[in-house]
Parts: structure tokens; C-alpha cells; sequence
């Protein structure tokens, strides 16, 4: 397209930003709330996906093995439990390995004396699965093994641990999805009035033999600008708000696992970004298209 | 120049506009067309434009079949064509400059030339001291010389007018027609619907009457000026 061209449309994206400044104005800040409750879905989302990670890395069972055995015997356990599906690590702590870390714990040197000279720990197996939806079936399975005393992984509570983490992920999925299509439908919603408004310019331009390009670019010009500056405003107030949370989380909530990357967030403006221009550009080319046959 | 072949048009809604329509308009004719209000004429312009697609036959000018004529295509046939309505279509926050002139803009012509042209062509209309008015500021006679104005501003070879003096009286319409008269005299063939039959009759030119779909008479210069 020649020079003259690419300048008209440039000049005429902008201008008809400025000449309904009213209703830009509304597009932008449709974007912008949009948008900002679109980062603050990514962002629940993936802290609620690193909660969860964190609390089901957390679910371990531990095997306690009858004090009779001898090395070989727990050695053959050990193993078995290797050879069992959806084993992630098996870690043997000893009877006198135990012993030593509670003594360490307790910072003293004598506990065995003081005990009486009897070891009370016995020897432990700690198995991490590699989905904590394994866990149960792993421990019916290891719980029959001749010289296992007893198993436990918290029984109940995983199981409602599970459910809970399960319905966060889905409760932020469907956050995001609701918010997007909003944002959506709230830009074309807005776009459309603004070309319905220059109906009759569009008709005229099409009867003097403007080319469909030519017609359809102002307006995602137009589009792309207020998705542009809708997502800046939006990634400032996300920024803003989600340092000032995370200080308060990390210097007063410390147990609470937030996602606080550089680059996690980087990757959240960028598609926050991105999302704002292909909005914009998308409601603009759907709402010029009842005017333009293709 | 234009040839319409046995053209049919019905609405999707069923309504049947124009009925196996067969006409010849040659280069630099002017030629009128009448008929009461209903009776299809704003249907034939419209195919001529290519706002409208005919049902059957074919639509000719310059020899391209408008009917088998591609959506990307219609910007170059409407290059060579203006056309004009009963109401105008300016757009009321642009000067008269500026409407005209978007004309020239709108396909990509530099500065320049949309320069000279737009005061070219409002000088030919007559415009020359409203330049810088704006549409509402003006009489209806002188908007639709805007009008006449963005429509000639890229010099087409055929002007096309649906009802251009409906909304002006008498004296004003005058000076419309004459305006096309003078237009058409410089080369461009000139194709007017309308109801003004007293203009009609005065202007000696050939007159196509429709009715209910149909070309009802044709009748050529020569013979209107006779009387016959
Ligand atoms: N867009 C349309 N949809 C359906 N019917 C139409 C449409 N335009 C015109 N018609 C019908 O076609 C016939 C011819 O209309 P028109 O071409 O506007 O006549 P004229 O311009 O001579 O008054 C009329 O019966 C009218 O109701
Ligand atoms: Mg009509």
C-alpha cells in the first residue's frame, strides 16, 4: 500500500480515537478492567496451581516395619515397594538413623542411655508417589506385605486435600474463561457503537471505491490502540497491586507458597499485552464486518 | 457503455423489482428514467453500482458482467462511476473541502492531487467561496452540488443519479439537471432516475420509463424532441 495510504489510516485511526473521545475513553478502560481481572486470574491461577503442588508434594507415606526383621529382610520390603507402580522414591530411615535425628532434635547426647538402652524407633519407609492420587492404592497394597507393621499418609485428609486443590484449579480455569469472554464482548460491544456512529462514513467511502482494507484498518487501528493502552493500564495496576500483595504475603503470611518470579511476571504483562491488541483488533474486524461483504 | 440483458431482480423477501429488463445506454448519452414510485428504478441503479446483484441476465459496462463481478472488484467499478441521491450523504463534520475531497483520500491519492482536483471540481459546481462552509451551513441546492462534486472529483466516465432533485424545489432542481447537462456535454454519460416530469419533458433527452418492473417506452432524444 502506497505511503499516502498507510498515513490516512494512521491519521484517521487516531482521529476518530480523539474525535469520540468519550466512548475511546470507555473502550480503554473496558480493556483495562478486563484485562486486569484477566491477570488476576493468570496470576490466582498459578498460585493456586503452586499451593496445591506444594501441599500434594507434601503427601508422603510412611512405612513402619516390624523390629524383628533383619537388614536383608527390609532390604527385600524395600524392594518390593520399588517394584510397586507409581513409585516415585523409596527412603529407608533406620531404627538408629531415627534415633539420631531425634536426639539431634532434642540436642542431647545421652538418649539412648536415658531410654534405658532400648532403641523405641523402628525402622521407616518413606514412599513418595508420583500422583498423590496413588497414594491410597499404594498403601492398601503395601499394608499387605508380611513385616509392615503399620502405614500412614494421613488418612481422610489427603483425600480432602485432593478435592480441594481439584476444585481450585477448575474455580480459577473458570475464572479466566469468564473474565476473557467478558472482555470480549465488552470491546465489541464498544467498537460497534463507535461504527455504527461512522455508518454512513463507511458507506461513503465505500461507494467512492475505497478498497475493503482501506475501510476495515482505521478501525483496528483504532482497536489495536485502545487494546494497547486498556493492557498498559491494566499491567500498571496489576503490577502495583500484586508487589504491594506480595510483601504483605511474604513478610506476614510466609507459610503461604506465592509465585514471585521476575520472569512469571514479565510473562504475565506480555500475554496481558498481547491479549489487549488481539481484543482490540478481533472486536474491530468483527464489528466493521456487517458493513464490508467479503 | 452499459447493457443490461434480460436483467431480473426479486428480493430475497420475494419482491419482484425488475422483470427480464433489456437496455442499451451508449458513451455520453444522458438519458432519464421515469416512472411512478415503486416501479423498479432505484433497483437498476443499484445493479449498476453493484449494491445490488440481478437474479438473471447480465449486467454489462465497459463490457465486465457486474453479475459475475467479484467482491474485491467493486472498488475499481465504483472508481470509474459517481453516483448521487435525493439525500445527500455528506458527513456533517467535515467541510465541503473535506467531503470531496475524502473521495480522493479514501483511494490513496497523494495531497497534491486531491488538492487540485477538490477545487477543480468545486469550482465546475460552482462552489468555489462555500469551501470551507460546512454541509449544514448550506442550502439543499448546494449540498447536493457537493455531492455532484465528490462524485465527479475522480472524473468518472458515467454519473449516476437516483432521485437527486426529490428533496428540492423547482428552481434549485434546474440548476441540478443543468449542472448534469453541462457535465454530460464534457463527455460523461449521465443516468437519472426521477419523478420531476416537467424537467423531464423540457430537457429533450432520451427517456426510459419502467413500470411495475418492466421498460414500458424507451424513447430516444430525437423523439421527444418531436413530439412523437
Ligand atoms: N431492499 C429491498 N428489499 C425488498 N424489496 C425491495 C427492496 N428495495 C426495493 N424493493 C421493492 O422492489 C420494488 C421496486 O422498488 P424501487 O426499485 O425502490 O422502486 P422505485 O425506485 O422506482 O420507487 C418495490 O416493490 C419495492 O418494494
Ligand atoms: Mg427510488
Amino acid at each position: 500500500m502506497a505511503f499516502n495510504s498507510v498515513r490516512y489510516i494512521l491519521v484517521q485511526g487516531l482521529v476518530s480515537l480523539k474525535r469520540n473521545v468519550w466512548l475511546s475513553l470507555a473502550s480503554i478502560l473496558t480493556v483495562a478492567v478486563s484485562l486486569i481481572l484477566l491477570g488476576s486470574s493468570i496470576i490466582f491461577l498459578a498460585n493456586t496451581s503452586t499451593i496445591a503442588k506444594t501441599f500434594e508434594s507434601q503427601v508422603q507415606i510412611a512405612v513402619f516395619l516390624d523390629d524383628k526383621l533383619n537388614d536383608g529382610q527390609v532390604t527385600a520390603i524395600q524392594n518390593r515397594i520399588k517394584n510397586l507402580p507409581g513409585i516415585e522414591s523409596v527412603t529407608l530411615t533406620t531404627k538408629e538413623q531415627a534415633l539420631w535425628d531425634f536426639q539431634e532434635s532434642m540436642s542431647t547426647t545421652s538418649l539412648l542411655e536415658d531410654l534405658g538402652g532400648i532403641n523405641p524407633f523402628p525402622d521407616k519407609i518413606t514412599i513418595v508417589a508420583t500422583d498423590p492420587k496413588l497414594v491410597q492404592g499404594i498403601a492398601s497394597q503395601v499394608e499387605k506385605i508380611s513385616g509392615v507393621e503399620s502405614v500412614r499418609y494421613g488418612q481422610g485428609i489427603l483425600e480432602k486435600l485432593l478435592a480441594f486443590t481439584n476444585w481450585l484449579r477448575w474455580i480459577g480455569v473458570a475464572v479466566v474463561a469468564a473474565f476473557a469472554f467478558a472482555a470480549l464482548l465488552l470491546i465489541s460491544l464498544s467498537i460497534k457503537t463507535n461504527v455504527n456512529s461512522r455508518e454512513k462514513e463507511i458507506q461513503i467511502m465505500r461507494l467512492v471505491g475505497a478498497s475493503n482494507s482501506f475501510v476495515r484498518w482505521p478501525f483496528i487501528i483504532e482497536g489495536l490502540v485502545v487494546g494497547l493502552i486498556g493492557a498498559l493500564i491494566a499491567v500498571a495496576a496489576v503490577g502495583f497491586a500484586y508487589t504491594w500483595l506480595l510483601q504483605y504475603i511474604i513478610s506476614s503470611l510466609a507459610f503461604i507458597p506465592v509465585v514471585a518470579s521476575q520472569q512469571f511476571l514479565l510473562m504475565v504483562f506480555i500475554i496481558m499485552i498481547l491479549g489487549g491488541m488481539l481484543m482490540g483488533t478481533l472486536a474491530s474486524v468483527i464489528s466493521v464486518r456487517k458493513f464490508l461483504r467479503f | 457503455m452499459i447493457k443490461l440483458r434480460n436483467v431480473s431482480k426479486i428480493y430475497p423477501n420475494g419482491a419482484r423489482a425488475l422483470i427480464g429488463v433489456n437496455l442499451k445506454i451508449a458513451k455520453g448519452e444522458f438519458v432519464f428514467l421515469v416512472g411512478p414510485s415503486g416501479a423498479g428504478k432505484s433497483t437498476l441503479i443499484k445493479l449498476l453500482y453493484r449494491e445490488e446483484i440481478a437474479t438473471r441476465g447480465q449486467v454489462l459496462i465497459n463490457n465486465v458482467n457486474l453479475v459475475r463481478l467479484k467482491n474485491s472488484q467493486i472498488p475499481a467499478l465504483r472508481r470509474n462511476m459517481g453516483v448521487i441521491f435525493q439525500d445527500f450523504k455528506l458527513l456533517p463534520n467535515k467541510t465541503v473541502f473535506e467531503n470531496v475531497a475524502f473521495a480522493l483520500q479514501v483511494i490513496g491519492k497523494n495531497k497534491k492531487e486531491v488538492k487540485e482536483s477538490t477545487l477543480t471540481v468545486l469550482d465546475l459546481v460552482g462552489l468555489s467561496s462555500k469551501v470551507n462552509a460546512f454541509p449544514a451551513e448550506l442550502s439543499g441546492g448546494e449540498q447536493q452540488r457537493v455531492c455532484v462534486a465528490r462524485a465527479l472529483v475522480n472524473r468518472p466516465g458515467i454519473l449516476i443519479a437516483d432521485e437527486p432533485t426529490g428533496n428540492l424545489d423547482v428552481d434549485t432542481a434546474w440548476g441540478i439537471v443543468d449542472l448534469l447537462d453541462k457535465i454530460n456535454k464534457y463527455g460523461t454519460t449521465v443516468v437519472m432516475a426521477t419523478h420531476a416530469l416537467q424537467i423531464v419533458e423540457q430537457m429533450n433527452k432520451r427517456v426510459v420509463r419502467v413500470e411495475g418492473g418492466k421498460i414500458i417506452e424507451d424513447k430516444a432524444e430525437e423523439e421527444v424532441r418531436l413530439g412523437i
